[in-house]
């Protein structure tokens, strides 16, 4: 197994690209320009605290805005960008007869890709997090450890999980161009259209059962919908991080709508289904690092040069 | 022990077969030389035995490995020159010998690597600003690592300056004392002739002939040309004795007042023999082998019988012309090295009328036409290496 050698290769190569030092810079100047804002001009001295930031969720029904909602936008786009030409532009350019003639299986070389580049992100991120933490210490706010780094994290997961979907459109992709508009679109989805997908597919379930009689109660809709939310990963970072500064029961609220919130609310006060636990959620967060480099591993492992 | 065995292998593509049925075996400790014109299968074959693409049918085994099921295996031992590589344009040179270190998971000191191919003092150095020769020796570095046991070497010196091509000779020598087997491609002949045991030679996804370059021109009919300096002028009648010799083709009266004759290799010692029983003195004679060049044209254009554009329906059904083809090859191929680009002319005209078209079969001199065959050849080329 030479996966610690692609990714350490990864890692180096990726760290020098005007993309990533760029990318860096953004975090710095988003993470800590938000910080310092918040915490610098906007928050009286009583309510400098972490959660008033990094658990800054506001919902107002048919809209809602939350600051790690926006942080797993960015994240994701960025994360996609560093990954998404990392197989296609190897085989456009030839390098990869290079990292293959060497003996290093195409395992080696998925695992070390999805390794060395979430490295990459990481790193940048944590540039941006390291930002935030000095304007927290200088400006006395309240650190809130206990969830400020688990919220670090989860944010890092997040990072890796992007990078694994970029990875995986660039293995199943013939060109760099189609592994470009695959991740554009892709992004989208992810980032626009996957709530109202998620609300009308039990819309449509419905709409199917009242064709031979029957109907699906309300509260199994739904469920249904709200938990298709939550797989979309922006989603269950954002329900995730939520869960770290005001439990289980609200954070699975956040992205709901007035609707679905009076509906659900009494029964995630009670005793929660399994599939709105904050442990399968984290397991949803894995499954979006693994299975899309997988798949990627799959059709990568089939193809000719 | 075979260090390379293929068995029955056909590689197709979408669209084009690219190596068909073929079997090739080349022994530990052998220097072997692929020949082929472009778009032979030549690197397609490299790449089956690295496991890039993948058989369609037969099996290839590497060093005792199978080459699908146990690829990594075999790169373990296998230093490898790919063909249409590029670097990693942010990585130094150094950091490139590290990837390969780590990934063959040797100790090795990379500058010692990087200086035995000439790029010490580029070490340090982004391989994006490299030359095209640089990059060639950074790959050549980065496939020695670890001394492997078999160097595969795709058009190893492309790109390189004759002294760059030399030293990569060398190189291979060097390797090849160490007892490394080398199989590498070209279609550069005085390499080839330069360094190999045997070469195998590839046309249009077939192999054509294996052997040495002494066994392929005596197995081929290109054959020599002897040049006779003679005492006293020959009279006609000597002239016909020795044109009615078994494996003489041509006897000329050369400017000089000597002779030549064209005649197969082994025919010399008979037509010097026939003309002291004549009573012609011999003052001296030298003979001109085919070139490797003659050799290998004859073998790869010889009987092509498929044009070298797409338009593979029209060449089906027009046997006559491709005969002419090959005639007017023949003769070409084996008079003198100096008409290859005649040579060239007689066979794009031959093409020409293949397409059908007798005035632009007229149209000898045409540029245009010149020109057709050889961007459908490079169209072949890409295709193959997908």
């Amino acid at each position: 197994m030479s996966w610690q050698a692609v990714a350490r290769k990864e890692f180096r190569d990726a760290i020098r690209s005007r993309w990533l030092h760029g990318s860096t810079l953004f975090f710095a100047l988003f993470l800590g320009g938000a910080s310092a804002l918040f915490f610098g001009v906007l928050l009286g001295p009583e309510s400098r605290q972490v959660s008033n930031l990094f658990g800054f969720f506001a919902s107002l029904g048919v809209f809602s805005f939350s600051f790690p909602g926006l942080l797993a936008l960015v994240l994701g786009f960025i994360a996609l960008s560093t990954s998404y030409g990392s197989i296609t532009e190897e085989r456009e350019t030839g390098s990869v007869k290079l990292l293959l003639s060497l003996p290093n299986s195409r395992l080696d070389v998925m695992i070390g890709k999805l390794l060395g580049r979430s490295a990459v992100v990481v790193a940048a991120l944590l540039v941006g997090f390291l930002a935030t933490f000095v304007i927290l210490v200088a400006t006395g706010s309240r650190l809130e450890l206990g969830s400020f780094v688990p919220q670090v994290a989860l944010t890092a997961l997040l990072g890796a999980a992007f990078v694994s979907v970029g990875l995986s459109l660039s293995a199943l992709a013939d060109s760099n161009r189609e592994a470009t508009l695959a991740t554009m679109g892709l992004y989208l989805v992810f980032a626009i259209l996957w709530g109202s997908i998620a609300e009308g597919i039990p819309k449509l379930i419905n709409y199917a059962a009242e064709q031979v009689g029957m109907s699906v109660a309300e509260l199994t809709r739904v469920k249904i919908g709200v938990f298709l939310k939550y797989l979309n990963p922006l989603k269950t970072y954002e329900t995730l991080a939520a869960q770290l500064y005001y439990g289980p029961a609200q954070a699975r609220l956040v992205s709901t709508t007035f609707g679905e919130r009076t509906i659900l609310a009494p029964v995630l006060e009670g005793s929660p289904p399994f599939y709105f636990t904050g442990w399968f959620l984290f397991l949803v967060l894995l499954a979006w690092i693994v299975l899309p480099a997988a798949v990627g591993y799959w059709s990568f492992e089939r193809a000719d040069l | 022990m075979a260090a390379i065995e293929l068995d029955g292998v056909t590689k197709r593509f979408d669209d084009v077969t690219a190596v068909s049925d073929l079997s090739l075996t080349v022994e530990d400790g052998e220097v072997f030389g692929f020949l082929g014109p472009n778009g032979a299968g030549k690197s397609t074959t490299i790449n089956l035995l690295l496991d890039f693409v993948r058989p369609t049918t037969g099996t290839v085994t590497v060093l005792g490995h199978d080459a699908r099921e146990e690829s990594v295996a075999v790169r373990e031992r296998t230093g490898v020159l790919p063909e249409g590589f590029d670097v990693y344009d942010r990585l130094t040179g150094r950091a490139h010998v590290e990837f390969a270190i780590d990934s063959k998971e040797v100790d090795v000191d990379p500058d010692d690597v990087l200086d035995r191919v000439g790029l010490a003092d580029a070490a340090d150095r982004q391989a994006g600003g490299y030359s095209k020769g640089m990059r060639q020796r950074l790959a050549l570095a980065m496939a020695l690592v670890g001394d492997p046991d078999l160097l595969v070497l795709d058009e190893p010196s492309s790109g390189l300056d004759p002294a760059g091509a030399k030293e990569m000779r060398e190189i291979v020598l060097e390797e090849a004392e160490r007892g490394t087997t080398v199989f590498f491609s070209s279609h550069i002949l005085e390499q080839v002739e330069a360094v190999c045991d045997r070469v195998g030679i590839l046309r249009e996804g077939e192999l054509v002939a294996v052997d040495s370059i002494a066994g392929l021109r005596e197995a081929s009919d290109a054959d020599a040309t002897l040049s006779v300096a003679v005492g006293d002028p020959v009279d006609d009648d000597v002239l016909e004795s020795v044109r009615a010799l078994d494996g003489v083709q041509r006897v000329e009266r050369s400017t000089e007042g000597g002779l030549r004759v064209g005649c197969d290799s082994d025919a010399k010692t008979r037509v010097v023999t026939a003309l002291e029983d004549n009573g012609v003195t011999v003052t001296d004679f030298t003979t001109d082998e085919a070139s490797l060049e003659d050799l290998f044209l004859a073998y790869t254009e010889g009987e092509r019988d498929e044009p070298t554009d797409a338009d593979a329906s029209v060449a089906a059904d027009d046997g006559e012309a491709d005969a002419d083809t090959t005639a007017s090859r023949d003769s070409t191929a084996t008079s003198d090295p100096a008409a290859d680009s005649g040579e060239t002319a007689d066979s794009d005209t031959a093409a020409g009328a293949e397409d059908a078209d007798a005035d632009s079969a007229a149209d000898e001199s045409d540029g245009d036409e010149t020109d057709a065959p050889d961007a459908g050849d490079e169209a072949i080329e890409e295709e193959v290496q997908r």
